[in-house]
């Protein structure tokens, strides 16, 4: 038994640890545009879109095209975030501003996972030169990057 | 055509005959599972303390473990009710995420172990048992100076004082062995599932008091100095 004893000992001295991060640890929003009949609709123009800064402002979404799906970041915990999109052609260039209002909420994995924060939008709010109307489809922010936040429908052009 | 009645008949009382047997057989093994050898040792045979130098040892070369000491009731050296008790830490700065984990609270178990081998009153033994376990306790978790990287606003991130609960279940299988008097030592393999927690909007919590690193089940191991009173 003594020796059992000490054998079994030895066995459990050797161990080990695993860290178990999510794989996909993005949080951000996505916006899908749509027509007036609620079908989703490819990009045509191309679009920019600049996040309003504490010091100044950055491109979060460079000259995309041809997209129905766009990721944007979201602020940490801002309570408001600011982002300017501008959709452009050789023919035309507009400006609209979105304002994003949200709850953020820490969210802890592990002390081996990096710090992360998931949102609750809870308004958004916009100017209409290019965009008709935004609605909140999602409001829960987090890994997933499968979920569609916002439905950005744009005007009908003449 | 006649037959097949008969055949179905006799198919029918064979496995009826099959399934008594096996439940006689079954509860018989049972009843003598759980009834006591018959000798001329008395049922209560005293007390014994144990204090576990495995979770003490983590405790002071890592940045969780546990305090836990034992007290076990020897029915007959066959049956050994059971009462753990322990303070379990955790104060971790991790040097790559930067979060700051801190957790300090009572556990305790409650459970019995067998005896398994034959001979029952000999100087060591071997174990097998179950536990029922909870915990209490308020985490700490925090980053310092962390800064939205597209934004670049500061954002606090501190989660204080958040009161958690958890329960679980271990399966044990345990060796003691008798080193001279009344002196034992003991190693103790553990199975711990956990049954229920709290959730909370912030997430999981990573150190468990007594159930450690959190996960829905885990391996634990227990190396005991056992004194019988």
């Amino acid at each position: 038994m003594r020796k059992w004893l000490f054998l079994l000992g030895l066995v459990f001295v050797v161990s080990c640890s695993t860290i178990d991060c999510p794989v996909n640890n993005i949080v951000e929003t996505r916006y899908r545009f749509y027509d007036t009949d609620g079908d989703s609709l490819v990009l045509a123009d191309t679009l920019t879109i600049t996040s309003v800064r504490k010091d100044g402002s950055e491109v979060v979404l460079n000259r995309k095209i041809g997209c129905a799906t766009v990721p944007v970041p979201i602020s940490y915990s801002h309570p408001e975030d600011v982002l300017v999109f501008n959709i452009y052609n050789s023919e035309y260039s507009i400006i609209d501003t979105v304002w994003v209002k949200k709850d953020d909420i820490p969210h802890f994995e592990s002390v081996d996972c990096n710090a992360s924060f998931f949102h609750t939008i809870t308004d958004i709010r916009y100017t209409t030169n290019f965009i008709d109307s935004i609605v909140i489809n999602n409001p829960k922010v987090d890994y997933d990057k499968t979920t569609i936040h916002f439905h950005i429908y744009p005007k009908v052009s003449d | 055509m006649t037959r097949r009645p008969f055949i179905s008949i006799s198919i029918r009382r064979l496995a009826i005959s099959l399934l008594l047997l096996s439940a006689v057989t079954a509860t018989q093994a049972q009843m003598k599972f759980f009834t006591l050898q018959k000798d001329s040792i008395p049922l209560f045979r005293g007390f014994s303390v144990s204090f576990d130098l495995v979770g003490a040892a983590t405790l002071a070369l890592s940045d969780y473990g546990q305090y836990e000491g034992a007290l076990r009731i020897n029915l007959h050296d066959e049956w050994f009710p059971i009462v753990e008790v322990g303070l379990g830490k955790a104060n971790r700065d991790d040097e790559v995420t930067r979060l700051h984990y801190k957790t300090s609270a009572p556990y305790f178990r409650v459970g019995i172990d067998k005896n398994l081998l034959n001979n029952k009153h000999g100087k060591n033994r071997l174990y097998g048992g179950l536990r029922y376990a909870y915990t209490s306790y308020k985490v700490d978790i925090a980053r310092p100076e962390l800064s939205d990287p597209y934004w670049k606003w500061d954002a606090p991130y501190d989660i204080r004082d958040v009161s958690c609960y958890y329960h679980w279940l271990e399966a044990v299988v345990g060796i003691d062995a008798q080193i001279f008097g009344p002196f034992h030592l003991g190693w103790s393999v553990r199975y711990k599932r956990r049954i229920a927690h709290s959730k909370h909007d912030f997430g999981n919590t990573w150190y468990v008091p007594g159930f450690g690193t959190d996960d829905d089940t885990k391996l634990g191991v227990t190396f005991n100095v056992i004194i019988d009173i």
